[in-house]
């Protein structure tokens, strides 16, 4: 998966992966995988197709109005779906003024030109888990999705979850 | 740099059918999931999810039958919140979505 989205973010259609001979992935979706000649020996190589989707959705502790934005703690795969994708929404804990990014540029994970959308949004990673804002799954509103899951009432819980935001 | 401030809405409605979405976090880690709740208020459809290691930001959008596939290497919430429930319903027996799993 991360070859696939680092061949979006590089602009290639493919790139070709180590460490997936013997695996059944690759017979069972020639869509995502196929087995081409290496060009420059007499060897084969394993390709994976390229990601590149219409946007990331990323949520954040911290982004500026523009969309520079900053993640505390882990960053996971998010930079570079971020870079793979065509634009970004960013969604964010809090805005802060740009001069947070001038000051430690290295620490912005997302630039504000791979954005479109920047929305400021509280607890938006609920019923989850954002470091270091709430650090515990909120287990009662977690059951309840599970169970508006199993009912078909994702909607219902979706109107709970959001009610009173704009 | 542009002001790209907007509300949840107006930026959910950027998001047309048929889209692939790289869906950020990890589990029940930062996962844009109140986005994905607005999003289920939508009516866009036949969405696509990918990520390395998605979590409920994607299996929200499973769950409501609004995204038909996902690329995934792992997909679930772990530790005590389990595997990703919408992602189960939507593939499992005569769930109709799509698990292209990329390892």
């Amino acid at each position: 998966m991360i070859a696939a989205l680092r061949a979006g973010a590089y602009g290639v259609p493919f790139l070709p992966v180590g460490g997936m001979w013997g695996s059944d992935l690759v017979d069972i979706r020639p869509e995502f995988f196929q087995i081409v000649k290496d060009p420059f020996g007499d060897g084969e190589v394993v390709c994976v197709k390229a990601l590149v989707p219409d946007y990331a959705i990323i949520h954040v502790q911290e982004a500026d109005i523009y969309g520079n934005a900053r993640i505390l703690g882990p960053s996971y795969q998010d930079a570079l779906i971020a870079r793979a994708a065509k634009k970004t929404i960013i969604t964010t804990e809090r805005i802060v003024g740009t001069y947070r990014m001038q000051e430690e540029p290295r620490l912005t994970a997302i630039p504000h030109f791979l954005v479109e959308a920047v929305v400021e949004l509280p607890g938006g990673a609920k019923p989850g888990i954002c470091f270091p804002e709430y650090v515990a799954v909120d287990w009662d509103k977690h059951k309840a999705y599970q169970k508006a899951v199993k009912a078909g009432e994702v909607k219902q819980y979706a109107d709970m979850m959001l009610e009173g935001r704009a | 740099m542009r002001d790209k401030l907007m509300p949840l809405s107006k930026a959910a409605d950027l998001i047309k059918d048929g889209m692939l979405l790289g869906v950020g976090g990890n589990a029940m880690h930062r996962n844009p999931t109140l986005f994905s709740l607005e999003l289920t208020r939508k009516a866009v459809k036949d969405l696509k999810v990918c990520g390395a290691a998605p979590g409920i930001g994607a299996d929200i959008l499973l769950a409501s039958g609004q995204a038909d596939t996902a690329y995934f290497g792992f997909f679930g919430l772990e530790n005590e919140a389990g595997l990703a429930p919408g992602m189960r319903k939507a593939m499992e027996g005569e769930g109709k979505a799509r698990a292209i799993e990329g390892s």
